[in-house]
């Protein structure tokens, strides 16, 4: 079964909240839409779920117009970023309503209920009120709801962007195991999240979206190696990957006074205006390294992020230890110039170290 | 430092309530135990004769009583199923919402009694508009005659007027309501009407406890209503126990006597709404 759009577009108010946005969704294949905040992912999981009419495009889903279908008929399920529960109702309840909205006997919603529960480790928690939950369990009792129906579509809105980092490392564990046990083989999960590395993590086909737009297409890697613009390359990469205006000029990158050999992927490329994209992981601390300026430094879990300055250009760059810097030290960095991109000035890719785009 | 003054700054409030709280209380009380009418005005004592009247010797009493029970019991229900109605059409979005929003708290804000004489107008057999009207189609009704009638009478002119505060309050109740639930409700299958009794009403149980509570105690004080309208008439037909005992106490100035009725009738009121709000509870909340 197919869900296809054309042309989808959203525009309430002034700003296009969709733009054009097409796609073309498989069953049992896992979607990942990935985008900043307000680049909207919530507005497309909602169109697809029918809690939004576009003010254009269509939708089809197994070739029937979807968007003629009333919300309550289109059999979608949905996580959102707030955990969204029934206040009302005990957890058992919870998980069990999408199911007594159809004809369902009850001996089979008890067995269906209970699967899910355990499928999200919530097993003894059937009596207990939404309210005495933590946020990872209310997330945990939503996830359920959304997978005892067996929906033929899955949305998952960053359902794990409110929980605290331990959670949301174990409970994206958790969707990676729910993902490959075979609940994917009939069903169209769609998942949006602004993390990259969630991203790459999931390993799915990914859909980059930014001011409603789709900029890219294609599976994690493709995007992770080669980001067909930067813009891409700056939401796909996490801190966004650093820009710097250099020169290349007889197999030579200058910028900034400094002068490093270029790659021979990037050799050929002689134009004006040309950016050279390289990732925070892409920097190291070298004794014999070119001489940077720190603005600020910050650790975050297990490793320190440096914001470097020299001249007029800044880069960030992240170490997997965590050290301690002051403002205004000076440091010496080395480039891992081989895994350099190349953008022409329109923001779109000349060169990566990944493929053989040249030219 | 030294926290006693504190007391201190509890007197004004203290000697507010003792004042209009706990001596009219505790004077009702005494003045029931006494034979206090026109004849013998003073707080003689007279044990508890009067009480003793009033459960073996009133039917007229318990009759009002019960006629005030079906009255506010009616009325009560009647306000909440159109109020909340008139709350959840309001609440959608329809076209001239706000005109509408304001156009059904019309009748809370007019002066009851002003209202029920035009009421009384209206439904004046021979003289009123309704009958007019109704005598087109061969039926006019003894609206303010009839002793079956004339309750029926009581309990629209009463839905009339305060349908608006429970639409008020249910309304308040419905826009504070969180979306959420809504929106899963949607995705999770329900159809709206599902939705309003499996989502919509649930959410609103414990405001509609508290909206139903607070018309039950305001409609069984009812009394200008039925004084303008009916006059407790024909008969007793329409006679509730507050008018009831406004008439044994201000027209035949049997003031021990009204005091004991009115004593029963505060003690009779306490418990029993004390049980309905424990019975909505455990209906409406499950709990």
């Amino acid at each position: 079964m197919n869900l296809v759009a054309n042309n989808l577009s959203y525009k309430p108010e002034d700003q296009y909240h969709l733009n054009e946005v097409s796609f073309s969704f498989k069953e049992g294949n896992l979607y990942t839409i990935l985008g900043r905040t307000l680049s909207g992912k919530t507005t497309l999981l909602k169109t697809i779920a029918g809690l939004l009419t576009p003010d254009s495009g269509e939708i089809k889903f197994d070739g029937k117009n979807f968007l003629k279908v009333p919300v309550w008929q289109r059999n979608v399920a949905m996580v959102y970023q707030q955990f969204i529960n029934y206040p009302h109702l005990n957890v058992f309840e919870n998980i069990a309503f999408p199911l007594k909205q159809r004809k369902i006997d009850q001996s089979a919603i008890n067995e269906k209920v209970m699967d899910a529960l355990k499928s999200v480790g919530l097993i003894g928690y059937e009596k207990r009120r939404i309210q005495e939950l933590s946020g990872g369990q209310q997330q945990r009792v939503s996830l359920a709801r959304s997978l005892v129906k067996n929906a033929k579509i899955l949305l998952l809105d960053e359902p794990l962007v409110n929980l605290d980092y331990k959670l949301r490392e174990q409970l994206r564990e958790e969707f990676k195991s729910l993902f490959s046990k075979g609940l994917a083989d009939e069903t169209i999960l769609i998942y949006s999240t602004t993390d990259p590395r969630e991203t790459m993590e999931l390993n799915g086909e990914v859909i980059v979206l930014d001011e409603g737009k789709v900029l890219q297409v294609g599976p994690a890697k493709e995007i992770f190696e080669n980001p067909n613009s930067l813009k891409v390359a700056e939401i796909s990469n996490d801190p966004p990957m650093n820009i710097i205006e250099a020169q290349i000029l007889d197999n030579h990158i200058k910028f900034e006074g400094i002068d490093v050999e270029a790659p021979k992927h990037l050799s050929k490329l002689m134009e004006d205006g040309l950016k050279i994209g390289l990732r925070s992981s892409d920097i190291e601390l070298n004794e014999n390294g070119h001489e940077f300026e720190v603005e600020l430094a910050e650790i975050s879990g297990s490793e320190t992020l440096l914001h470097l300055k020299r001249g007029n250009t800044k880069i960030i760059v992240s170490i997997e230890e965590v050290l301690n810097f002051k403002i205004h030290d000076k440091i010496k960095i080395n480039f891992k110039i081989d895994k350099a991109y190349a953008f022409h000035a329109d923001g779109k890719l000349a060169s990566s170290p990944f493929g053989v785009l040249n030219g | 430092m030294n926290f006693n003054h504190k007391y201190f700054f509890l007197f004004p409030g203290l000697f507010v309530l003792i004042g209009i709280l706990i001596f009219p209380i505790i004077f009702v009380v005494r003045l029931s135990l006494s034979g206090w009418n026109s004849y013998n005005p003073g707080l003689d004592y007279i044990g508890l004769e009067n009480y003793i009247r009033l459960f073996t010797d009133d039917p007229r009493f318990w009759e009002s009583f019960f006629r005030l029970s079906f009255l506010s019991v009616t009325t009560v229900i009647l306000q909440y199923v159109i109020g909340f109605a008139l709350a959840h059409m309001v609440w959608k979005d329809i076209k001239f919402k706000r005109f509408f929003r304001v156009l059904f708290l019309v009748p809370m804000m007019t002066t009851p009694v002003i209202m029920t004489v035009i009421w009384r107008t209206f439904f004046h057999e021979s003289l009123g508009p309704v009958n007019d009207l109704l005598s087109n189609f061969g039926v006019a009704p003894k609206w303010l005659t009839d002793p079956v009638i004339a309750k029926f009478t009581v309990i629209i002119v009463e839905v009339w007027q305060w349908t608006p505060f429970m639409f008020l309050l249910l309304l308040a109740g419905l826009l504070s309501l969180p979306k959420e639930p809504f929106l899963a409700a949607a995705i999770d299958g329900a159809s709206p009407i599902r939705k309003f009794i499996y989502v919509t009403f649930p959410l609103m149980a414990p405001i509609s406890i508290g909206a139903i509570i607070i018309r039950l105690i305001e409609a069984s004080k009812i009394m200008d209503t039925v004084y303008v309208l009916t006059s407790g008439g024909p008969g007793t037909s329409t006679e509730t126990s507050s008018f009831y005992i406004f008439i044994k106490g201000l027209r035949e100035f049997q003031m021990g006597y009204a005091a004991s009725m009115s004593f029963t009738y505060l003690i009779i009121m306490i418990i029993s709404l004390t049980i309905i709000a424990k019975v909505l509870t455990k209906i409406l909340l499950k709990e």
